[in-house]
């Protein structure tokens, strides 16, 4: 499950970089630098699993092995949500309703106020996944269910990994 | 006549005559030319703006050839230096477009290959100057790496793809630099943030404005690069060409310490001027606030400029070097634009510096000719016993001009083709054209001007800011440079034509 949103928002990122470096040297350079973005996202998630598997030695073992890997993997997904949320922030050059901002600049420590909303948040995101994939055998079948369907794309990254690598060979010969 | 003043005789007073310096028949003179990227001669109070920004040049100039009217051959890095280095202009170069390089058959055609029988070494922090390096590496004895002087570079990167070095490290600067917030890595991304940070921690207390960068993370410090090359010009092979690019005062502006908040809350007030149909609705708050930045980063340069000066003259290296200090464009902060990528090609943009700084003399002129960034090039050669290519378009400058320069005429020419295919006609293009007190920019095959084509004539000696715009007033100026530039585009777009 690391692969999934690394992978996915390297190649949207990629994507939308065609234009400019066509337009700046070639069309080959531009599968070039997509190329060279994949080889680096394989990258990424490995050291992701290795960290998520670290995690896993971390987690009680009175849980079976399934449902901890279903939790980490929720946990994964919730924080490269959060991740990418925070990236479309700044890749929509959206900006806070100004509602949003008055509200924390009429507050005496408006920093102190605007990190503990966001931990708010944050954490809330992560507890209530967990909290229903430790109590709700429902939501963890379901959710075993989908990265089990989603698992099978991991052919398709290694095939595009592949297919990335053998463009950087090319490239470097 | 070109004889007798060759041989000193004939000279305008004050002139000190040109036999002692040229290298005609004595022991070859070094050259060096130090580029500083996007350096407007507009912001030089030498050249007579409202704030001090450059003492040094100032104090420097009592010794120099000061050339007053000077211009650019393109108004960015790439069609700039390359008319530097090719002494030829971007229709011809053809390095148009961002990251461009010079056309085919044109790799020995360069400055490096002219100083063929010297020792020619070369640095630039810009990787667009460095992408023209690489076609005339093979011309180029010592070609030291922009990396060497960053702080923290991308050299693992560099070195695991050292064939393809330009497209990885594209690749890489996407993946974990978030330029504008964004990059194609979720996690390791934010670790590298904070890695970089730690490595630049000691040093960044010293630039309030932020480390001076290139590409995002490339930190650069520009008292490092003075100080590297302070210390390694003495014991360089001679004769010796050397070129060196800075990047400051180029964009971001961000000067050191001791010269932040100098013009920031001055008194002095840039000119509003009307939003020009290239504007990119950039308000005169916005506009003056970054000029400040900008001067004060001049005024870094500035001191920089004279800490390399006092070594070379202390090393001695002075006495039997041809020094020549100029910028590959401008900058300009009106009309709605910043910075130098448009297709206005007002006198901010296109007027640069040039101070020429004779070997052993130490008394000064001024010139107010106008020339070009392609004169240099025949120039250096001419002053130095080379020989002048016949594929050189520009003259030898006026003060060294003793022999007859068949390219005197018209050569003044400013060419922005950012939009055009190298190989192709250039359809969508922008040619500013100078001659007499006037200027002529001819605008063609832009979107943002209805008719296709537009024509502005200023008469920049009696209106010096461009406020006044003369076709109506000069129609038979108008008509006569105006022919002159779409007899040209005509020559040049010619080859080009299947």
């Amino acid at each position: 499950m690391c692969a999934l949103p690394i992978h996915l928002w390297t190649f949207f990122l990629g994507l939308r970089d065609v234009d400019w470096i066509t337009a700046r040297t070639n069309f080959g350079d531009a599968l070039g630098v997509i190329g060279y973005g994949l080889l680096f996202a394989f990258i990424e998630s490995c050291a992701v699993f290795f960290v998520a598997a670290l995690l896993g030695c971390l987690i009680s073992k009175k849980w079976g092995e399934k449902k901890r890997i279903t939790l980490l993997s929720t946990l994964i997904i919730i924080l490269s949500l959060w991740s990418i949320f925070n990236q479309v922030y700044f890749l929509r050059g959206a900006a806070p309703l100004p509602q949003v901002v008055e509200f924390f600049v009429d507050i005496k420590r408006p920093l102190v106020a605007l990190y503990a909303t966001a931990l708010f948040f944050v954490g809330f995101s992560f507890l209530i996944p967990t909290y229903f994939t430790l109590r709700s055998s429902k939501t963890e079948h379901a959710l075993q269910s989908g990265f089990e369907r989603l698992s099978t794309l991991m052919t398709m990254y290694l095939f595009i990994d592949a297919i990335a690598l053998i463009v950087v060979i090319i490239r470097n010969l | 006549m070109a004889g007798l003043a060759s041989l000193g005789i004939l000279l305008p007073p004050g002139v000190k005559s040109l036999g002692t310096s040229l290298n005609k028949g004595s022991v070859k003179k070094n050259v060096l030319v130090i580029v500083f990227d996007a350096f407007s001669a507009y912001h030089i109070s030498l050249y007579g703006y409202g704030r001090e920004t450059t003492p040094n040049l100032r104090r420097l100039a009592k010794r120099a050839t000061v050339f007053h009217n000077h211009f650019s051959g393109g108004n960015f890095t790439t069609p700039g230096t390359a008319s530097l280095l090719t002494g030829t202009l971007p229709w011809t170069h053809r390095a148009i477009r961002l990251g461009g390089t010079v056309k085919p058959g044109m790799e020995n055609k360069s400055i490096f290959h002219a100083f063929d029988d010297y020792h020619r070494f070369s640095y630039s922090h810009n990787t667009l100057v460095n992408t023209l390096f690489n076609q005339f590496a093979a011309n180029i004895d010592e070609y030291i790496p922009r990396q060497s002087l960053f702080l923290l570079d991308d050299g693992l990167i560099r070195t695991l793809f050292q064939n393809d070095e330009d497209a990885a490290s594209v690749a890489w600067s996407q993946a974990v630099k978030k330029t504008e917030g964004f990059s194609y890595s979720l996690f390791l991304a934010d670790l590298y943030q904070k890695y970089r940070d730690s490595k630049v921690a000691d040093v960044a207390t010293s630039y309030p404005y932020g480390l001076p960068n290139i590409n995002t993370d490339n930190y650069y410090l520009l008292d490092q690069g003075i100080d590297y090359f302070r210390g390694s010009m003495a014991d360089l092979p001679r004769p010796f060409f050397g070129y060196l690019h800075f990047l400051p005062p180029h964009y971001p502006y961000k000067p050191r310490k001791e010269f932040t908040g100098t013009f920031t809350k001055d008194s002095f007030k840039p000119l509003v001027k009307p939003d020009d149909v290239f504007s990119s609705q950039k308000a005169p708050g916005f506009l003056a606030t970054s000029q400040s930045y900008y001067d004060e980063f001049i005024l870094n340069v500035d001191h920089e400029f004279g800490r390399l000066f006092e070594a070379l003259e202390s090393s001695g290296i002075l006495e039997d070097t041809w020094v020549v200090f100029t910028s590959d464009h401008g900058e300009l902060f009106e009309r709605g634009i910043w910075m130098h990528s448009t297709p206005a090609l007002y006198q901010p943009i296109i007027r640069v510096p040039l101070m020429v700084f004779e070997p052993g003399v130490s008394t000064g002129r001024e010139i107010y000719d106008h020339t070009s960034a392609i004169d240099l090039m025949p120039t250096l050669l001419h002053i130095t016993g080379h020989p002048i290519p016949d594929w050189a378009e520009g003259a030898v400058l006026p003060p060294y001009a003793d022999i007859h320069n068949p390219n005197e005429q018209d050569r003044i020419f400013v060419v922005q083709a950012k939009f055009n295919e190298p190989t192709h006609p250039l359809t969508e293009v922008t040619v500013a054209h100078v001659r007499n007190n006037y200027k002529l920019i001819y605008y063609l095959g832009y979107n943002e001007i209805n008719e296709q084509e537009k024509v502005q004539l200023f008469d920049i000696h009696a209106d010096p800011e461009e406020l006044n715009e003369l076709t109506q007033n000069k129609p038979e100026t108008t008509s006569e440079l105006l022919q002159i530039v779409k007899k040209k585009l005509e020559e040049v777009n010619r080859p080009y034509y299947k």
